[in-house]
């Protein structure tokens, strides 16, 4: 077998720690984000070649969990037609806001409940915007939707997360020339 | 006439990402009417809130397991795709796998595990793998059931569950407290599995009835008969894994009976 131009190892293991982060925000819950970090790591060495080098690995990284993560879902679905699996949504927000230290303020645990209970398009764009860092065009490529898309659902899961905290009444935003 | 600014352009700039010809226009407008300065800070304070409730795997050691999937390609991939050829290695390293990821789990539980919750957490963990759910598959069904019953030092039978549209996908030797627990899955058409789990108790009752509990999502019922613990693992609701669980309680009482 010829060798493979490696991917850059440590920017592999650079990127961990913000992929778990995701996949934790993704999945709701500690283990499956952990196995869908390895495979994701995995299907990225498998398919190195079509990462052009000196590209953004991370954007990368995280277009490969998308997809996995995807597909995985898809499958779950099928998977339970008959066990409500609101408890994807439910499962979120009890990882993210139980955790063991309580010394955390109420805050955090209160906007970790209110992304959990984000539309699950809305959160990806929103913590891949917010959280991540990512570029708007590298969230479109990641989650392959138009920009346009991007947009609109980053501005209405920005305001719905800002009237859940003000505690204000919900209504959907459409986006709109402010100037 | 300034140039129209849209939303887009206030979520860039509160993001650190409007383009540079933008930035000066952006500023523009801030300046001009304090209801925008306004949302962009409302932005930039959601958006540090954001990283604070959410950072927390950041602050965390990587499991070894990520280490490893980060330093090197998968040994395995190919038989990913080809999971009939893939039985002696998915016994290797499907049994590595798991029991690093079993590990983590119980670890996490916490709590003593008992029979019932041991059996989700095994349920959930190998149900859910879409390639490696079992170390040998139901196409070498006798060799499974001979395996399995050498392991764990009683006879033990995979039961038939075609009659509720379930499939035997094969099984698996796994962990139990004290003694080896015998694992078999099922699929049905729709892909939805169920696991059976079966054990030699070590003390406790010899028989008991159903028992039924609800783990983390994972519907068990079990049940104790002549010392061997049994617990049918699936996300059903309670009816149908009821149902299902006599049919299995049924054909293994059978079994039990008809002379080898």
């Amino acid at each position: 077998m010829s060798i493979d131009a490696p991917l850059p190892h440590p920017d592999l293991v650079a990127a961990i720690p913000r992929l778990r982060r995701y996949a934790r925000v993704l999945t709701g819950e500690s283990t499956r984000a952990d196995d869908l970090v390895q495979e994701t790591l995995a299907r990225a060495w498998e398919k190195r070649r079509l990462w052009a080098a000196g590209t953004d690995l991370r954007a990368w990284l995280f277009t490969i969990m998308h997809n996995v993560f995807v597909n995985q879902r898809a499958t779950a679905r099928r998977d339970s037609q008959s066990v409500s699996l609101d408890d994807d949504e439910n499962g979120v927000a009890r990882e993210l806001s139980v955790r063991p230290n309580q010394h955390l303020r109420v805050e955090i645990a209160e906007i970790a409940r209110e992304v959990a209970r984000l539309p699950s398009e809305q959160r990806e764009v929103l913590v891949l915007a917010a959280v991540e860092e990512l570029r708007y065009e590298e969230i479109a490529s990641v989650l392959s939707i138009p920009i346009g898309t991007v947009m609109s659902r980053l501005s209405r899961a920005r305001e719905k997360l800002r009237r859940a905290l003000d505690h204000e009444p919900s209504e959907n935003v459409p986006l709109k020339i402010v100037r | 006439m300034p140039v129209p600014l849209t939303d887009a352009d206030l979520h860039a700039y509160a993001d650190g990402n409007a383009a540079p010809e933008r930035v000066p226009a952006i500023e523009a407008a801030l300046r001009s009417d304090p209801s925008l300065a306004q949302f962009v800070a409302g932005v930039r304070r959601q958006n540090a809130a954001l990283r604070d409730a959410l950072d927390g795997p950041l602050n965390e050691p990587i499991p070894q397991r990520l280490l490893d999937a980060a330093a090197a390609p998968p040994k395995s991939r190919w038989r990913r795709t080809l999971p009939a050829f893939a039985v002696a290695a998915t016994l290797v390293i499907g049994c590595a796998i798991g029991w690093f990821a079993r590990d983590a789990m119980l670890e996490r539980a916490g709590t003593p595990t008992t029979f019932a919750r041991q059996a989700a957490l095994t349920h959930a963990l190998y149900a859910s793998d879409a390639n490696r759910p079992v170390e040998v598959w139901a196409t070498e069904e006798k060799r499974l059931v001979t395996w399995l019953s050498r392991r764990l030092g009683f006879q033990v039978h995979a039961p038939d569950l075609n009659g509720f549209g379930y499939a035997l996908v094969g099984g698996r030797l796994v962990a139990g407290n004290e003694k080896p627990t015998a694992l078999f899955m099922y699929e049905n058409a729709d892909k939805q599995r169920l696991t059976l789990q079966v054990r030699k108790q070590a003390d406790g009752p010899n028989d008991t009835g159903f028992r039924y509990v609800v783990e983390d999502g994972v519907s068990v019922f079990y049940w104790i008969d002549e010392r061997c613990g049994y617990a049918l693992s699936g996300q059903l609701d309670r009816g149908q894994l009821l149902a299902i669980s006599r049919l299995v309680y049924g054909q293994l009482a059978a079994a039990e009976s008809t002379p080898r």
